[in-house]
């Protein structure tokens, strides 16, 4: 972790203060930097009431009652960690929530050596379109730790739900019961090696239906695909409202200026979120508005690559002291949280994108978002209504602009952002597509 | 009868909140062009259209005005074909108590607008349209109004998506151009003018949230 904050600037208004002008560098105006040595103890998940104030009661009496129909039903869950990720973190939420629904799940994590997982790491980037050559030995290893992974568990639940390509063969544990097998997959198939999709495509054919995570990451197939959206807990330490003199203290110590407004991007230090294309955008823009660039990220202590494109990022900053650099570790979730209600905009300018979790964090913090039309930030910002898109460093930097200086509008999209992602990505709204699902696959529901 | 006549007497049966859950599903239809969308449109099952029409207004509930249908999204968002998209928005989906007849309309606005610009045809979108449909189920609330007050009442407390269920998919299942609401207010409340007042609010300039407070503004004024 490295924290490479400044020292709010001198504090010139807007008017006093000649953009480009020479101020001290960040070294020579930085606090102490905080350190993190460990994590912090996890937070236990909430309870289905402490929702209650976010989305209302009417809405948790739907899920009671989709519930109601399936009591006595079961559901297992298994996916290849426990700790660690979307999955597992999503799941860590969604178990004791079914639970307490009384529809009781069991979440299996299935086993294997480094070689197993070296290959599932191979065959997970070869989906998102990487480069991979599939040798007999790669399908051997796949298939020996699925195969021991069968013998070990037991599949007694109505329903099985098989996360992601590394446990997929499972569904040869398939017998003529009337268990459904469902498949969720949380990665992109739009563009997917040829080979190793070929290899995987019988596996699925065996589920009974598939979910995706946007409509342009499925494939054709001959099962009833589901579109569910990846969610975001409001109630987890990066989404829950936070004590404004928590928020104020965080910038004091990364040296952000909340009297200046503060344009953020959120992500791990990875070209494909282009951090570099941020920055330039950032100094397009502040040729006519004044702001700061926070650029708030991870991945650089633990991937080789992440401290060459850090080192990248921090070039391209040069000693502006505008521009604050922070390299996170993974438990930094609160002053993340902190960091992002500070900002005055939220920019995710990726070139390729899953989902996108940091725009939905955004969007649900009320907060203006600018971010590039791929993947799945297009379901989520819609353009001009929730946010808006951009397919440039240019039209990132006039958005700055725009936004920076048209407050009403800005804080329309805010507003419509937040509603958008209340509606259509929170946690109950999947704990509702999960109950939906049984209820239909196993024919409880008339639909 | 004038409403303070009806409410001397008790609505000849209560009026049961329910309320639909909608689980999406990606169909095989997609359109990279708007030959392709004419093309799905025309074969693409029912609830693929009542998903892009009638759904979306509920899943963009919150946006009071600008959004129509998706079809009309995509056409100026991905294809930046302005006066198709006018077009296709202006369908107002109150006017159809079959999913078959909007169908119909939508292929129609999309044939002539293709007759008259055959050049928008092949042009490819800077985002395919990928036709999703959805699976409903109903289920009751815990909401039910025997009187005027507990109807109001009713609307107060329920979710959007109860308010979506009975005042815009209704007349699907109805086949009226009315809604659930009004059909109460009138056939068993005997307020037919206050079951008009409420066919009349605009869903396309408000959002769910604002339909809800003038549903109830509406029935209030009943009550005095």
């Amino acid at each position: 972790m490295e924290p490479v904050s400044s020292e709010p600037a001198a504090s010139l208004t807007a008017s006093e203060r000649t953009f480009d002008q020479d101020l001290p560098s960040r070294t020579e105006r930085r606090t102490a930097p905080r350190t993190w040595e460990t994590p912090p103890a996890p937070v236990p998940p909430p309870h289905l009431d402490d929702y209650q104030s976010i989305v209302g009661s009417a809405v948790l009496d739907e899920l009671r009652f989709l519930a109601r129909d399936l009591k006595g039903k079961t559901l297992k869950m298994v996916n290849s960690t426990a700790v660690g990720g979307g999955v597992a973190e999503m799941l860590n939420r969604l178990v004791p929530l079914l639970g307490e629904l009384e529809v009781s799940t069991h979440w299996d994590v299935i086993t294997g050596g480094n070689d197993f997982f070296e290959v599932t790491k191979a065959f997970h980037n070869a989906l998102h379109g990487a480069e991979y050559e599939l040798t007999r030995h790669a399908q051997e290893i796949f298939l020996t730790y699925n195969e021991q992974n069968r013998q070990r568990m037991q599949f007694n639940e109505d329903v099985i739900v098989i996360h992601d390509p590394q446990p997929a063969a499972l569904i040869r544990a398939r017998q003529d019961g009337q268990a459904r097998w469902i498949w969720r997959c949380h990665i992109d198939l739009s563009n997917p090696h040829p080979q190793v999709w070929g290899f995987l495509r019988p596996f699925i054919e065996q589920y009974d239906a598939a979910i995706f995570s946007s409509q342009s990451f499925a494939r054709q197939l001959p099962i009833p695909q589901y579109l569910f959206y990846p969610c975001i807990d409001p109630l987890s330490e990066k989404n829950k409202p936070l004590d404004d003199n928590f928020v104020q203290k965080v910038c004091e110590e990364f040296g952000v200026d909340r009297s200046r407004p503060v344009v953020t991007q959120v992500s791990r230090f990875d070209r494909l979120k282009d951090p570099v294309g941020v920055v330039q955008a950032f100094k397009l823009a502040r040729k006519y508005v004044d702001c700061q660039l926070l650029l708030a990220g991870g991945g650089a202590s633990d991937d080789p690559e992440g401290a060459i494109v850090l080192q990248e990022v921090k070039e391209a900053a040069g000693d502006d002291p505008d521009i604050i650099i922070l390299d996170l570790p993974p438990w930094c979730a609160l002053e993340i949280n902190a960091l992002q209600q500070a900002s005055t905009l939220i920019v995710q300018k990726s070139i390729k994108e899953g989902f996108g979790l940091t725009v939905t964090e955004a969007l649900w913090k009320g907060k203006p978002t600018i971010a590039s039309a791929v993947g799945g930030i297009p379901n989520q910002v819609i353009d001009k209504r929730t946010g808006m898109l951009v397919h440039s460093v240019e039209g990132c930097a006039f958005q700055i602009r725009y936004l920076l200086t048209h407050s009403e509008f800005a804080a329309q999209l805010g507003r419509n952002g937040r509603e958008h992602v209340k509606e259509n990505f929170l946690m109950t709204t999947n704990v509702r597509r999960w109950l939906l699902l049984m209820q239909i696959v196993l024919g409880v529901a008339t639909v | 009868m004038s409403a303070a006549e009806t409410l001397q007497r008790a609505p000849v049966k209560p009026f049961y909140f329910n309320t639909s859950a909608h689980l999406l599903r990606i169909t095989k239809y997609k359109a990279n062009t708007l030959a392709e969308l004419l093309e799905a449109l025309r074969e693409c099952p029912e609830d693929s259209i009542f998903q892009h029409t009638f759904q979306t207004l509920e899943e963009h509930h919150f946006l009071g005005a600008g959004f129509s249908n998706d079809f009309a999204h995509w056409a100026l968002a991905a294809c930046n074909e302005a006066s198709l998209a006018e077009a296709l928005a202006s369908v107002d989906v109150r006017e159809f108590t079959s999913v078959s007849e909007l169908r119909t309309r939508f292929v129609q606005i999309l044939e002539s607008y293709l007759r008259d610009n055959p050049e928008s045809s092949p042009r490819a979108a800077d985002e395919t349209f990928y036709f999703c449909a959805s699976d409903m189920v109903v289920m009751p609330t815990s909401f039910r109004a025997n009187s005027l007050n507990e109807f109001a009442e009713g609307i107060r407390r329920v979710s959007v998506h109860s308010i979506h269920h009975h005042f815009i998919e209704a007349r699907l299942r109805i086949k009226l151009m009315s809604n659930d609401f009004s059909q109460w207010l009138h056939e068993d409340a005997g307020l037919t003018e206050t079951a008009r007042s409420l066919n009349r609010i605009d869903i396309y300039t408000a959002t769910l949230e604002n339909v809800r407070q003038q549903i109830v503004r509406i029935v209030e004024r009943a009550l005095t």
